[in-house]
């Protein structure tokens, strides 16, 4: 609330500004877009200062007032009967879940940064809610958890996202009614609202992407005040807020790359530019490597550093850390309580000390090529299948439990004892499932079946508490195993096994060594043996880069394997070519009469209107191209760059943020095309306020009338689908008329 | 004065630059020419030391391409592959394959050629040619006569393109002296076909761009049009010639967009001219090769009519079209009360029941129905046998009603030698929690209170309503009606308990391809039953382009399909610097291997000039911006339209690889590394022949000869030119100044050309033995050519 009050504020500031600098630069190379409304602007004014002041003081104050009508508007939409449904809606279950271990404390993992779960964590906290609440899909919110609260604090992100749009499309320099029509636009948009009414981070998600774009061109109108205050603050603003988008989620990178992009030309254009001295040059470079890289990346690390500091407890997300990290949160058995040295009988699991890497896991699963033998993985999930037993090799007389202990040391030729299901690590020269080139890896035998392929050397490679390799030491001491008959280095890479591995990564025997390749480095994490005194190796805190640096690869990782599955169709995913022709909506919950029903879909016009705007677009500019080409020139240096920022820029951002999620091969739905829409609806801002610009001169009540009918329709059909945004009551059969498409499954 | 600019690139784009037109106009009228012919004698003469290269190069492309082809006398690598549907069209059995045909048709005209039947199927690679009497020299000379071809055509184009002699030999000798171009190109596959094809259409296409002073010519069109010939060839081979396409199609959009200016140096042209040129562009490159392509699908159909391997990917309306197909020879259709055995599309396995009973108890601690066993089973047995009833209470004594089975009808299964009718409900099977429990129950329950558990509906794939089911040709998904849920079975075999066999279970997910069964046999039919009679089948019919689209989409479908991966397979960030080659093939006995791998020198060398002529663009961008002009107009037009040419399609034909899913290899890359010698010939000449007075002579020669070629072919030419009008046709648009002329800074060029020979000739020579399959290799010479630690066999 306060961010978007400080920018409406300045907004009002900025406003008086630019009517002062727009007479200047209309002679300028920036005047005539602007040139055209200003000058008519004045000639209203003169008449109307005769008469009363009462229209003139609402002309001049419309930069506050129509916000603010906007403003209320969104209110409504985004919050009208925001508590109806009382269960735990869509991705809810996701996203509430997250907040709640906020609340615990507990640490999970997520594939999301955590910026816009910490910000739901702190509207649980707002509340009053405990955090104890499950989120299971579709179940009854308990009494004590003011979940109408929770998703109004959602929605209020949802809701300021209209006087944004309405600033942005000013700072566009588009012309009063375009301005209007977008913000309209953003405001009655179905999709737009419903999704804003929930406890997920779409709403977050936009309103971050919309206060980019408004800072961005903000920052583009003030490029000839260049390292005035404004300039900077304007600068610094754009850092954070592109920060901020990329803390919600990756997909706001798109964001930073329109951003990128018109840094990159401006510089370009400033390099080109002789008149301009070095040192100012220079400066200028420097200013956007801070104010558009660094500061950004501060506010994406510095949201890792809450998240660190607020999920001081063990949770469901322990595995995905190294386990130093592990060691350090409140609740966790890792570290506490093992004895600190290895001795041959000992239980342990294997932690992988790479970036993202897990535990070194088996099941009695098979592989289904190869050797077929028992699959050997890397998981993140703590089940007893992590459980080896240190055991001698064949060589060595049998684990005697009676005789005097023998601790493990560098170099020594051991056997691992898989606890499940009593077989030993293996590999021998079968090429791995995935990466080819390694050998495989599978449990095999058991403790007397088998031969010298279950052997393993110890190797230390280091160790952060001693100097002494010849003990390996639990949390501390990280070794790799080599196969002692293949000389071969047990390895896992975070490469994804296939649908049969369950999706787990693959473990391999890699043949060339590498020793400072940390995938094949691994420590002992948890260390049961009854037969030792217990320790506490764990007070070894891990530094947070690395921290940072390690959660980043594993949300990597975890992210690569959200692969689909052609064998399992999702009603639910849908594919890019769909959303821009709004040929699906999305079912947000069950579709029983007792439940209330969400159904998320666009508002038509909205739709179908900025996809043909963009369209429409491209012809525009191919028609000036030809025309260009074939000598006429019929644009001046201004309408060529109202074209440049206010129109090929957003369908730059439209294509940056449709583009990805058509060469993406994750699964797909329709709520990741918002983003984009709001870039194809300041195109249509852009193409309505330039068609009806010949309107404009010749009659500006027709142009009026051009602009209030779409008004009207996009409000008509924002209330005609009303019932699918503010949730939909009984038989869903009363809804069969909006059933416009069969696609639009509204109804069974 | 930046719109100026702005307006300038435009039109800097055309081949042309701005600064030519006077010239050209001047050299238009015939008077003109004189200056230009005053030269021509030398030209003329200079002209041999292009041809004996080009003949010299010929003969070494031919004798490295051929030498000791029969080696080894073996299946290698993908001939698995190609020789194997070379096989398929000698015998004309359906196949289907994921590259368009005119590859592979032009080996089984070559096999066709010698008289060869397609009766060796190339199963393992390994297998002998010889005890298999196949023809495999004559399959190989094919792919090797194209490689060998490939050399001369990419001297060609560097000598079209107007470059020295030196740099036209470099770039033919990157080629000639490659040894993953000889190796690629002696085995039966398609990329000798593919990237001879590919420098055929840069060839043309260049030939066609120096006939643009004479648009609509008959030479032009010539050209025009085997550009579009050659194009067509790219892309019926493989599907990466849609990179060629780009290629050649954003030069001829530079080019028609420069024809669009109205400050076109040569004059505007107007709208109808324009059109002309935009249609012609059109037939010529699009039109034209499209035609072509959809012909060679013509060809593929035409020969092949018989049914084969291929048949699975087809629906079953195009399977009728070839004769002897099984799927509609022995398809019967099914009647009620008619036993039946019901096979797994994917797995093979029978459904099956036998008296056991599902154990109370899973080792997971979930319970079972303990009702009797519903499995999966892959050998015959009576076991399999299911009397299929219609929906009603059952009186098993009825048999009298035969009416047909239709799509979407509710049945009945009984099984028979048990007597019990097949089941589904709301237990959880075996393996899968989420999937449901099939059993079977007895006659009175079947009849009773569970009546509806033992309905299922017949949902036959892509079936219209009502249609009869038919055996082995209707494939069908069976549902079970109260639940929604198909039957389905999976690999992992069940435990002990059901004898190792195949679980069957309810799968909730229809969509499921998996899902899918056909009826297998009748048994109870009589085997004088008239139901098998049929009359004497005729195969049928289907449009030419209902075959080819539904080819098409099974092509597209199946290619995106291709992700398994492969030992050998690479990632195009490793094939600029040929970082790992492809084991094509080895033999114990001899310690012979081949394994496919470029001569390193010159792909490294290849690949770090690109990365030059980026820097040197770059900085040339860089230092215009700043308004330090380091180039002169002229060597910057040329390093940017032919040069950048060469570039362009070096990107086109390597960057998309990265977009690609599918399993990649090295010899993707070669159609690139072609391109690259390209630039690597022509960026050494830039670098080594700076001398500006060379360059504007050669300059000179160039703006100025061109046109009169056109003015001595058309106008008839007079005497003096009239005996070797030929030569100074071709001479005339060849961008060569008198090699005399430019001696003096052509030292250098020379000099480091030789060096470069010099170092790819040993680059070269050093992996010939792993080329060419022998002679065989000891351990310690085998790890003297693992440069890059490459994967190479028999190191130890």
């Amino acid at each position: 609330m306060a961010s978007s009050r400080a920018s409406q504020a300045s907004g009002s500031a900025q406003g008086e500004h630019d009517l002062r600098r727009r007479n200047v630069s209309e002679k300028g190379e920036n005047g005539s877009a602007l040139g055209g409304p200003s000058e008519v602007d004045k000639k209203k004014e003169i008449p109307t200062k005769n008469q009363t002041s009462f229209p003139k003081i609402l002309d001049d104050y419309e930069f506050l007032l129509a916000p603010l009508i906007f403003t209320a508007l969104a209110f409504f939409t985004r919050m009208y009967k925001i508590g109806l449904s009382d269960i735990v809606t869509w991705d809810e279950a996701h996203f509430g879940k997250f907040g709640s271990h906020y609340l615990k404390r507990e640490f999970y993992f997520d594939v999301h940064p955590p910026l816009g779960k910490m910000l739901v964590g702190l509207s649980g906290y707002m509340a009053g809610y405990n955090g104890s609440f499950e989120f299971k899909s579709g179940e009854k919110y308990p009494e004590e958890l003011n979940y109408t609260f929770m998703r109004l604090f959602n929605s209020a992100f949802g809701a300021m996202c209209v006087p944004v749009a309405y600033y942005t499309a000013r700072e566009l320099n588009f012309r009063r009614p375009a301005v209007w029509l977008v913000t309209l636009m953003v405001l009655f948009e179905n999709s737009y609202a419903t999704i804003s009414r929930f406890i997920l981070l779409d709403s977050m998600l936009l309103f971050f992407t919309f206060t980019t774009t408004l800072c961005w061109a903000r920052f583009h109108r003030l490029r000839h005040d260049s390292f005035s205050p404004e300039w900077f603050t304007w600068l610094v603003l754009t850092g954070i807020s592109i920060g901020c988008v990329c803390s919600v989620k990756w997909v706001g990178l798109f964001c930073t790359a329109l951003v990128g992009a018109y840094t990159a030309e401006d510089l370009w254009n400033k390099f080109g530019d002789l008149n301009m001295k070095k040192p100012t040059l220079i400066s200028h470079v420097i200013t956007r490597v801070a104010g558009l890289i660094v500061i950004p990346l501060l506010v994406y690390m510095f949201s890792f550093y809450i998240h660190f500091l607020v999920l001081e407890n063990s949770g469901p997300g322990d595995a995905q850390m190294s386990s130093l990290f592990q060691a350090n949160l409140k609740g966790t058995d890792v570290g506490k309580d093992s004895p600190l040295e290895v001795a041959y009988g000992s239980r342990a699991t294997l932690k992988n000390m790479g970036y993202g890497g897990g535990l070194l896991h088996s099941h009695i699963q098979t592989y289904p090529e190869g050797s077929q033998q028992q699959q050997v993985t890397c998981y993140h999930h703590k089940d007893a299948n992590n459980d080896w037993f240190f055991y001698p090799n064949r060589a060595d007389p049998l684990y005697d439990a009676e005789a005097p202990l023998k601790y493990v040391s560098n170099n020594h030729v051991l056997r691992l004892i898989h606890s499940q299901t009593g077989r030993n690590l293996h590999s021998h020269a079968v090429s791995a499932p995935v990466t080819k080139g390694d050998n495989e890896v599978s449990s095999y035998g058991n403790t007397t079946v088998g031969d010298d392929k279950d052997h393993w050397t110890v190797e230390v490679v280091d160790d952060a508490a001693s100097r002494d390799y010849s003990r390996i030491r639990t949390l501390t001491t990280s070794f790799r195993l080599r196969h002692t008959t293949l000389g071969c280095y047990l390895r896992a890479g975070n490469v994804n096994l296939p649908q049969w591995g369950f999706k787990q990564i693959e473990v391999t025997c890699a043949k060339e060594n590498k020793p400072k390749d940390v995938y094949t480095h691994w420590n002992v994490e948890s260390h049961w043996n009854e037969r030792l005194p217990a320790g506490d190796p764990g007070s070894y805190k891990s530094p947070f880069l690395r921290d940072f640096m390690h959660l980043n690869v594993a949300m990597m990782t975890s992210n690569n394997a959200l692969v689909p599955d052609p064998d399992k169709q999702d009603d639910l995913a849908s594919q890019f070519w769909q959303w821009p022709v709004l040929n699906v909506g999305l079912r947000m919950c069950g579709w029983d009469d007792h439940i209330v029903k969400y159904f998320l879909l666009g508002n038509p016009i909205v739709y179908w209107g900025s996809t043909a705007s963009l369209f429409t677009f491209g012809a525009l500019v191919a028609w000036y191209l030809v025309r260009w080409q074939r000598g006429y020139e019929e644009l001046k240096p201004s309408e060529i760059d109202y074209i440049h920022y206010g129109g090929f820029y957003p369908v730059v951002g439209w294509f940056l943020h449709y583009m990805p999620f058509v060469a993406m091969a994750r699964v797909t739905y329709v709520h990741h095309y918002y983003p984009a829409l709001y870039f194809a609806i300041l195109t249509m801002g852009f193409v309505m306020d330039w068609f009806t610009k010949p309107l404009h001169r010749k009659d500006k009540r027709l142009e009026w009338a051009v602009y209030a009918a779409l008004y009207v329709a996009v409000f008509a059909l924002f209330w005609t689908f009303r019932a699918m945004v503010f949730g939909m009551e009984g038989d869903n059969k009363q809804w069969r008329h909006l059933k416009w498409f069969d696609r639009w499954r509204i109804t069974d | 004065m930046s719109s100026n600019s702005v307006r300038h690139r435009g039109g800097g784009k055309e081949k042309a630059p701005a600064t030519t037109p006077p010239q050209n106009r001047d050299a238009k009228p015939n008077g003109s020419v004189d200056g230009a012919l005053d030269k021509m004698p030398q030209v003329v003469k200079s002209e041999w030391d292009y041809k004996l290269a080009g003949v010299i190069i010929t003969a070494l492309a031919f004798v490295t391409r051929f030498w000791g082809i029969g080696h080894p006398n073996e299946v290698v690598f993908d001939e698995v592959h190609f020789g194997k549907f070379a096989s398929y069209y000698l015998q004309r059995t359906y196949f289907f394959d994921v590259h368009p045909p005119f590859g592979k048709l032009l080996f089984a005209l070559m096999g066709w050629f010698v008289g060869y039947d397609g009766h060796f199927h190339f199963d393992n690679i390994g297998d002998s040619y010889i005890a298999n009497k196949v023809p495999y020299v004559a399959f190989r000379a094919m792919p090797a006569l194209l490689g060998a071809l490939t050399v001369p055509t990419v001297f060609m184009i560097m000598w079209e393109s107007g470059y020295t002699l030196p740099a036209a030999i470099v770039a033919a000798s990157l080629v000639l002296f490659d040894n993953a171009h000889i190796g690629q190109t002696r085995l039966i596959l398609l990329d000798a076909t593919l990237v001879y094809a590919m420098s055929l259409s840069v060839l043309s296409y260049v030939k066609f761009y120096k006939m643009r002073h004479e648009p609509f010519s008959r030479k032009w069109w010539k050209w025009l049009l085997l550009t579009g010939v050659a194009l067509s060839c790219v892309i019926s081979t493989k599907y990466v010639g849609v990179f060629t396409f780009f290629t050649v199609g954003s030069a001829v959009a530079i080019d028609l967009w420069g024809l669009f200016d109205v400050d076109r140096p040569q004059g505007a042209l107007s709208l109808p001219d324009f059109g002309k040129h935009f249609a012609a562009r059109v037939i010529g490159l699009i039109v034209v090769p499209f035609l072509i392509y959809l012909f060679w699908f013509q060809v593929h159909f035409a020969i092949l009519t018989r049914s084969g391997p291929g048949d699975d990917f087809m629906t079953p309306a195009f399977q009728e079209t070839l004769s002897d197909n099984i799927m509609s020879a022995q398809s019967t259709g099914v009647n009620y009360y008619d036993s039946i055995s019901m096979k797994h599309k994917e797995t093979k396995t029978y459904l099956h029941s036998h008296a056991e009973r599902y154990p109370l108890r899973y080792d997971d601690g979930r319970v079972s129905s303990q009702g009797q066993q519903v499995t999966g089973y892959p050998f015959n047995d009576t076991n399999n046998y299911w009397q299929i009833m219609p929906q009603k209470v059952i009186d098993p004594m009825d048999t009298t009603e035969n009416e047909p089975v239709k799509n979407l009808d509710f049945v009945k299964l009984r099984h028979l030698v048990t007597d019990t009718y097949l089941m589904s409900h709301d237990v959880a099977s075996p393996y899968y929690p989420t999937n449901q429990e099939f059993s079977t129950t007895d006659l009175e329950s079947a009849n009773g209170d569970r009546f509806n558990d033992t309905l299922f509906q017949v949902m036959i794939e892509n079936g219209k309503t009502r249609q009869d089911l038919k055996s082995v040709s209707g494939h069908f998904k069976l549902i079970h009606a109260p639940s929604r849920v198909a039957m389905w079975t999976h690999t992992s075999p069940l435990p002990d308990w059901a004898f190792k066999q195949a679980e069957i279970n309810g799968n909730k997910n229809l969509q499921q391809s998996s899902n899918i069964w056909y009826v297998d046999e009748i048994p109870s039919i009589p085997a004088d039953s008239p139901r098998l009679v049929k009359e004497e089948r005729k195969v049928k019919s289907m449009p030419f382009l209902a075959k080819y689209f539904e080819l098409q989409r099974a092509i597209f479908f199946h290619n995106n399909a291709l992700t398994s991966s492969h030992p050998y397979a690479s990632q195009p960030v490793q094939w600029p610097f040929l970082l790992r080659g492809v084991s094509f093939w080895t033999q114990n006995d001899t310690r012979q291997q081949i394994y496919f791998l470029g001569n390193p020198i010159g792909w490294w060398l290849a690949s770090s000039l690109l990365a030059v002529f980026a820097g040197i663009i770059g900085a040339d961008q860089l230092s215009q911006r700043r308004g330090v002009d380091s180039l002169d107009e002229r060597t910057r037009s040329r390093l940017y339209n032919s040069t950048g040419f060469f570039f362009l399609c070096w990107a086109a034909h390597y960057l998309p690889f990265y977009l690609m899913g599918r399993q990649l290899f090295l010899h993707h890359y070669l159609p690139a590394h072609l391109a690259s010698a390209l630039v690597t010939g022509a960026l050494l000449e830039f670098i080594f022949n700076l001398d500006p007075e060379g360059l504007d002579s050669n300059f000179i020669a160039e703006s100025t000869g061109r046109s009169p070629s056109k003015s001595s072919s058309k106008k008839g030419a007079g005497p003096a030119v009239g005996v070797e009008g030929n030569q100074i046709d071709r001479t005339g648009k060849r961008v060569v100044v008198p090699a005399k002329q430019r001696m003096g800074s052509m030292v250098g060029l020379w000099a480091a050309s030789g060096g470069v020979l010099a170092v790819v000739l040993f680059g070269w020579y050093w992996f010939l033995p792993l080329t060419y399959g022998k002679p065989g290799l000891s351990a310690e010479q085998v790890i003297a050519r693992k440069w890059l630690a490459y994967d190479l066999h028999f190191a130890k």
